[in-house]
């Protein structure tokens, strides 16, 4: 089953995750799953505020998938969260 | 070459962000003992042995960090704090650019060829019969290498049909180009300084991180929080290093506390006359292929390993060094700073005396994010007129230089050109073997870096990403540039 509804994905830009790897996930076009990739709206943001809050027990890169924001990502775990939602 | 990002990358860089942020608070000197135990909490688990380690292993990269040359200087009864006053009180010397942290070294046995389970003891044994040095003899149906006689040739390697042979080499020693790296009796690294050009390969490519650059980004930090005038000079390969566009790095280096910037493809612009004259005439005399001069790796590789290609090497001084000069011209009493990707500039710097700080794109990423200076959110800077020297900007890509002097010949020349696009152990022989047989090329474009100093040691962004993000506006809204030219190159 795949969802109706474009999942919503930001990747954030902000200095604090673009150079502690954020950089990397930009380049979402060429290690995402087309399915995934035809299922999801993705852009590049301004500071999304993780790196400035202290309750996320997580660091830098942040996306946030639909409402909910996700630390330490990599293309991997990018990956992996997105099959997973996409799919779901 | 390893990974750009990667855990260790990741970890220096909250220690530098980490220690800048104590130093423009004032409270590095108190402080910084405790960085060590707050990055590595007693929770971790350890990707090295021990929670104890690590924390170690960050004490000794803060040292590099504050420009110790750890090598010299370690005294495990100093605390950091007694270090920090040193560093404050006296910039250390630029030389040596690297230290080493034996610590961290995994003392790698030397590299070998080793037969794995995958070898299946087939019957044409076509690895036997390859072996120059009779080494392979085989029990239990598999084969086995005698490492006393092995000469490394691989052969066995190359023809085994299961891919069963494996080489494992010792990543330092396998980057540097010019053999500069061995290993004491205790099996640790050590860089024979008399050898090193400086390219920063090894340091890229130990994944233990046990070959550090000394930073000198210390020096730039106390003027920035002195106010005293400083201009920021800015490599040509810093497009696409942060997210957002040239206009909006310059606006960030000002909000970051630099009084000017001025684009060191600027001064490229002066490099590249001088270039296209000297190789005109060079061409006319018949003198033979002529080598460009900006890339400082490959100066220090002719200066001690390659000495005929002094008299090949262009006259021009490097876009840096006419670009500090401008500065000086403009703003008489301003303190330069260099900021590239680069870690052999910094040698050149200090032998320039034009220059007073340099930094690494990654050093200024520490700095932007210790500052809570978000690129992305700078308005436009006016980049003032840059028609004359926007062509420049390619100096940062192999193939760029070759490029800016080709379109500044006069019209009707031509000049053929050979590109030396990254070096290594190979490229080094053959360089070496044009001195018997010249190559056939009138200009030949050295950059020690594969692909241009975008890959260089000290860069923030790898360059398949930053060349996506390179280019006028692209930048500022990366996302929705690379959806509308996939894989474009620019
Ligand atoms: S020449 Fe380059 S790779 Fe070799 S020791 Fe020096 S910096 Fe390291
Ligand atoms: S910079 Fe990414 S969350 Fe703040």
């Amino acid at each position: 089953m795949i969802r109706k509804t474009k999942v919503s994905v930001k990747i954030c830009v902000g200095t604090a995750c673009f150079v502690q790897g954020g950089a990397d996930l930009l380049l979402y076009q060429d290690f995402l799953d087309p399915v995934v990739l035809a299922n999801c709206d993705i852009e590049g943001v301004s500071c999304i505020g993780g790196c400035k809050d202290d309750t996320l027990k997580t660091r830098p890169p942040y996306i946030q998938i639909d409402d909910k924001i996700y630390g330490e990502m990599t293309q991997d775990k990018m990956c992996a969260l997105l099959s997973e939602v996409v799919h779901a | 070459m390893l990974e750009l990002n990667n855990q260790y990358t990741m970890m220096k860089r909250q220690v530098h962000t980490q220690v800048l942020k104590q130093f423009f608070n004032d409270t590095l000197s108190e402080d910084v003992d405790k960085i060590p135990i707050q990055l590595i909490p007693k929770q971790r688990t350890p990707t090295r042995c021990c929670i104890y380690k690590e924390r170690a292993m960050v004490r000794y990269r803060i040292m590099a960090f504050l420009g110790v040359d750890i090598e010299k200087d370690d005294d495990e009864f100093k605390t950091l704090s007694s270090y920090v006053d040193e560093v404050l009180e006296e910039d250390k010397p630029i030389s040596p650019l690297l230290t080493t942290i034996s610590t961290a070294c995994s003392s790698c046995p030397p590299d070998r060829y080793l037969v794995s389970d995958a070898c299946r003891g087939c019957f044409a044994r076509p690895c036997l019969a390859n072996c120059p040095k009779d080494c392979i003899s085989f029990s239990n149906g598999k084969a086995h290498i005698d490492e006393s006689r092995c000469v490394r040739c691989g052969k066995c390697m190359e023809v085994c049909p299961f891919h069963a042979v494996v080489h494992i080499p010792v990543p330092c020693e396998q980057a540097c180009p010019v053999d500069a790296i061995k290993k004491n009796e205790e099996g640790y690294v050590e860089i024979d300084w008399e050898k090193c050009i400086s390219c920063g390969k090894c340091a890229m490519s130990c994944p233990f991180g046990a070959i550090v650059e000394r930073s000198t980004i210390m020096g730039v930090a106390k003027m920035i929080k002195e106010e005293q005038h400083i201009t920021a000079i800015i490599a040509p390969a810093i497009e696409g290093q942060f997210p957002g566009n040239l206009a909006q790095i310059k606006q960030a280096l000002l909000a970051t506390g630099f009084n000017a910037v001025i684009e060191v493809s600027e001064g490229a612009s002066e490099t590249c006359d001088h270039e296209a004259q000297e190789v005109t005439q060079r061409k006319q005399e018949g003198l033979g292929f002529m080598t460009t001069s900006c890339c400082p790796a490959y100066m220090k590789l002719v200066d001690k390993h390659v000495p005929y290609l002094a008299g090949r090497r262009s006259s021009a001084l490097s876009p840096m060094a006419y670009t500090a000069s401008l500065a000086k011209e403009r703003y008489p009493q301003t303190k330069v700073v260099f900021i590239g990707p680069c870690l052999a500039k910094k040698e050149e710097a200090a032998h320039l005396g034009t220059i007073e700080g340099v930094l690494t794109f990654s050093e200024l990423a520490s700095l932007f994010v210790a500052k809570g200076v978000d690129v992305r959110e700078m308005s436009d800077s006016d980049l003032g007129d840059t028609m004359l020297f926007e062509d420049c900007r390619q100096f940062a890509l192999s193939g760029g230089v070759a490029a800016c002097v080709s379109k500044r010949l006069t019209v009707g020349d031509e000049i053929a050109v050979h590109k030396v696009d990254g070096i290594d152990k190979k490229m080094v022989r053959v360089m070496k073997s044009w001195e018997r047989r010249p190559i056939e090329a009138d200009l030949v474009e050295v950059m020690c870096c594969e692909g241009g100093c975008i890959n260089g040691p000290g860069v923030v962004a790898k360059p398949s990403v930053a060349i996506r993000l390179r280019g006028g506006n692209k930048a500022a809204s990366p996302v929705a540039s690379m959806r509308s030219i996939p894989g474009a190159k620019e």
